[in-house]
């Protein structure tokens, strides 16, 4: 009999608020995390906001490590881990630390300490960069750090699947605990702010002047954004012997790839259907039992409506009972983050029976005409949860998340 | 939970050694290394000159007139390897367009070097004029989703960046997914360019062997004297597939995956137990999950690059996840030769093991005149060796304390 895996612990370092309570609250209000950027100048830009996160401070969550030899993105994916493990009730010394690892995902890793490199390069000071450059910059360090920081010897995996990345790293979080590989999992994804990204997304014009209206006729695009999110996984039955608060069992997730484009999703959202109805499958789910959907709902003319295809596609006529909303619009785009926070946000909906809002959604365009729950919160049954994810190079995630009461 | 029996049923590399197996296992068998001055960028004022390139590297020999431009060099690398394992495994493009193939693809950096060019572009014409283009291949999973793209690969599509265990990871990774039925057949293996970042960055942290014309120069694992690894770059893919589609579907088996182990050493090399520890750990998971024991191995294909701790961490590794039966067991060490292929180095292993089963021929470890003293890798030999090997290990560590071992097992049809 294959092991049932639950959540147990959540921590989550966002634009809207740093840890579990803060975040539900501040979604549940519909505050939005989006103002004018303050990491770098963006005088030479056509756009100027983001969704950073504000007033971090890294001390507050290192005890082994120092946040200077840390880049921004591990220092995020560290505190959201601690944070993680306190609201599970799991004391680090009480771990097999041999059995306990980490997995995450991420865009870009620690994109600043390659443009560090590059300021330097571009003003010919390169001998400025030391041997930091290895320690800091290649996206391994993440979970390298998160694992060094909490003493875990267990698998630690790094999965840069681009703006999907959580699903995946939290897929393979779930493996690795059913195959009985570890007792415990941390499981997620961490971004920093990136000139990088910024200057891609702004490129490709992809990035909206004001607010992120996900569904919305006049759209203008998505909002680059930062932080981190971390689950705690556990089996079921450690999780019940140890008497900790069950959010949701993870029930079941599908992977694929469009193989169409590097930066557009397939015109009628092949892969995303393929990835939502192994979900499905894999979990033993009738798509008339999702009480609800965490979109990926980016704001894009593109994505939103492509979306809205697979999900009309798949789910048939049940598409339009099930409500379905995008919280990038109140955090923007938090890269390999965004689907970590996002399963989070799953998790929540099914554990307290409500689900957040898609705001600044005033004016439906006529081509999303499902139910994108604007503006307002919504207090409802929450049974299954599905939360969707896309990427960059056409890698497509959906995770299937199930209340607590439904597991025999 | 066992699950499925996962075998390899084709394989494709790009090295500087050669572009098909039978010409890299001939070249490590004869002892020809990669390691030569490098062209492909300037090194002029860094310590080492030293890399293992691929010279003249042509994706079109692979992939034909189709539009290569949107590929940078690592998905060009990646590519071509999927290309060639395509081929030797038969999944024809018909094949592809009703089945579902995927590919799980270990990787490093990518490309650090596109990732700078498209930033440093911006830096100094301003940010309207970096490339939109280049853009989407500045995301690490870049070299997978265009290698998809190619040879429409619409399955499972997972880049793993764990340092130099990534390839190593990714075939773990893969070889799950199919154990557990989540996929049939999956293109998995690894893949880094040769780039001046990457480079810089290693020379900066100390690693690349040092050129004095003196013994030590070029990297020589577990020897005395050796001060550190070469950079090499490549990429290498197996298929994999589930035994019993594989079969019958008449497929020409290659070997199985038998086993493998993952752990972390927390203290990232600071502490030489914890690191010894955490070696000897993913060694004995990877046995155990393999249902073997020590002695039923019967060679070593070491991770040792030349780096002056990391391979004293090894032998010690090995040793303790052994429970010391290491004395009958021969030992190579690939990257003598082809240098440190960061996410490709794991797979170039599993592709060469693959050889030594075949025809019985372990490659050596050119120039290693002296172990280190407390070494307890007696068959650690600069020549090559005659190896009958039916499980063969394979080990992968990393700089920042990943661990992951391999068992490959011989599969006699």
């Amino acid at each position: 009999m294959e092991q049932r895996i639950v959540i147990t612990g959540i921590g989550v370092v966002t634009p809207i608020g740093i840890g579990c309570q803060e975040f539900w609250t501040n979604l549940l209000k519909g505050l939005s995390g989006i103002a004018p950027v303050q990491s770098f100048d963006t005088s030479d830009y056509n756009v100027h906001r983001g969704a950073e996160v504000k007033e971090f401070n890294a001390e507050e969550y290192l005890l082994n490590l120092d946040a200077a030899h840390l880049g921004r993105a591990s220092q995020f994916a560290i505190a959201a881990a601690r944070l993680a493990l306190v609201d599970a009730g799991v004391e680090i010394g009480s771990l097999d630390r041999q059995r306990a690892g980490v997995s995450m995902g991420t865009t870009s890793g620690e994109p600043r300490e390659v443009e560090r490199f590059d300021d330097s390069y571009v003003s010919k000071n390169l001998d400025r960069i030391g041997p930091e450059f290895l320690a800091l910059y290649p996206c391994h360090v993440i979970a390298a750090h998160v694992a060094s920081e909490l003493n875990l010897a267990g698998v630690n995996i790094m999965i840069p699947t681009a703006c999907a990345a959580g699903n995946y790293a939290i897929a393979r979080a779930f493996d690795v605990m059913r195959a009985g590989r570890a007792d415990l999992m941390l499981a997620g994804g961490s971004d920093a702010f990136s000139r990088i990204t910024f200057t891609g997304f702004a490129r490709l014009g992809a990035v909206a002047p004001e607010s992120c209206q996900p569904f919305d006729r006049f759209r203008k695009g998505m909002i680059p954004g930062e932080g981190a999110g971390v689950l705690v996984l556990e089996s079921l039955n450690r999780a019940r012997r140890r008497g900790a608060r069950i959010y949701a069992e993870v029930a079941g997730y599908g992977l694929s790839c469009d193989a169409h484009h590097m930066t557009a999703a397939h015109p009628q959202g092949d892969g995303a259907q393929r990835a939502m109805k192994q979900a499905l499958a894999d979990s033993a789910t009738r798509p008339e039992d999702v009480s609800y959907i965490s979109a990926h709902g980016t704001g894009t003319q593109t994505n939103d409506r492509l979306e809205t295809i697979a999900v009309k596609r798949l789910f048939k006529e049940a598409a339009y009972s099930i409500p379905i909303s995008s919280v990038k619009s109140m955090l923007g785009h938090t890269m390999g983050a965004a689907s970590a926070i996002e399963a989070a946000v799953c998790a929540l909906a099914v554990s307290n029976d409500r689900v957040p809002p898609t705001i600044n959604l005033n004016d439906p365009d006529p081509e999303c005409d499902l139910d994108y729950v604007p503006n307002f919160a919504r207090e409802m049954r929450v049974n299954v949860a599905m939360n969707n994810a896309y990427a960059f190079g056409g890698n497509n995630a959906s995770l299937i998340l199930r209340k607590r009461e439904l597991l025999n | 939970l066992i699950g499925k029996r996962v075998v390899i049923t084709g394989v494709g590399v790009v090295s500087p050694l050669g572009d098909s197996p039978v010409r890299v296992h001939g070249s490590l068998s004869q002892g020809l290394s990669a390691i030569k001055p490098i062209q492909l960028f300037s090194t002029a004022g860094l310590g080492c000159p030293l890399g293992g390139e691929i010279l003249d590297f042509d994706a079109a020999k692979y992939l034909g007139q189709r539009n290569l431009r949107p590929l940078d060099r690592t998905s060009r690398l990646v590519a071509s390897a999927a290309q060639l394992a395509l081929e030797d495994s038969g999944w024809s493009a018909e094949m592809r367009n009703t089945q579902e193939v995927g590919l799980v693809l270990g990787t490093m950096f990518c490309s650090v070097h596109t990732i700078s060019e498209f930033d440093r572009r911006a830096l100094e014409a301003g940010p309207t004029y970096a490339s939109p283009m280049d853009f989407s291949n500045t995301v690490i999973n870049a070299a997978a989703g265009q290698t998809a793209i190619v040879h429409n690969l619409r399955g499972v599509n997972t880049t793993i960046s764990t340092g130099v265990t990534s390839g190593l990871e990714a075939i773990s990774y893969a070889a799950d997914l199919i154990r557990y039925g989540r996929a049939h057949a999956l293109l998995a293996g690894g893949a880094d360019e040769l780039c001046f970042e990457s480079f810089y960055g290693f020379e900066r942290a100390g690693l690349l062997c040092r050129s004095h014309d003196s013994a030590g120069d070029f990297p020589i694992p577990f020897d005395m004297r050796r001060n550190g690894s070469a950079l090499g770059e490549g990429a290498a893919l197996l298929m994999l597939e589930d035994a019993m589609l594989a079969r019958e579907r008449g497929a020409h088996v290659l070997g199985e995956i038998k086993g493998h182990g993952s752990s972390y050493d927390c203290s990232r090399g600071r502490n030489s137990s914890d690191a010894v520890e955490a070696i000897g750990t993913a060694i004995r998971q990877a046995l155990s999950d393999a249902f073997l024991l020590p002695h039923e191995l019967d060679c070593l294909s070491a991770s040792a690059n030349g780096s002056q701790i990391g391979d004293r961490y090894e032998a010690s590794g090995v040793f303790a996840g052994l429970n010391g039966q290491t004395r009958k067991l021969p030992v190579t060490a690939i990257k003598s030769m082809l240098g440190e292929t960061l996410g490709a180095s794991g797979p170039m292993q599993a592709v060469a093991l693959l050889e030594t089963m075949r025809d019985g021929v372990l490659p050596g470890i050119p120039q290693l005149k002296e172990v280190e003293n407390a070494f307890p890798l007696e068959m650690a030999q600069s020549e090559s060796q005659e190896a009958d090997v039916t499980n063969g290990l394979i080990n992968s560590i990393g700089l920042d304390g990943h661990c992951c071992s391999l068992i490959l097992t011989r599969c006699d049809d």
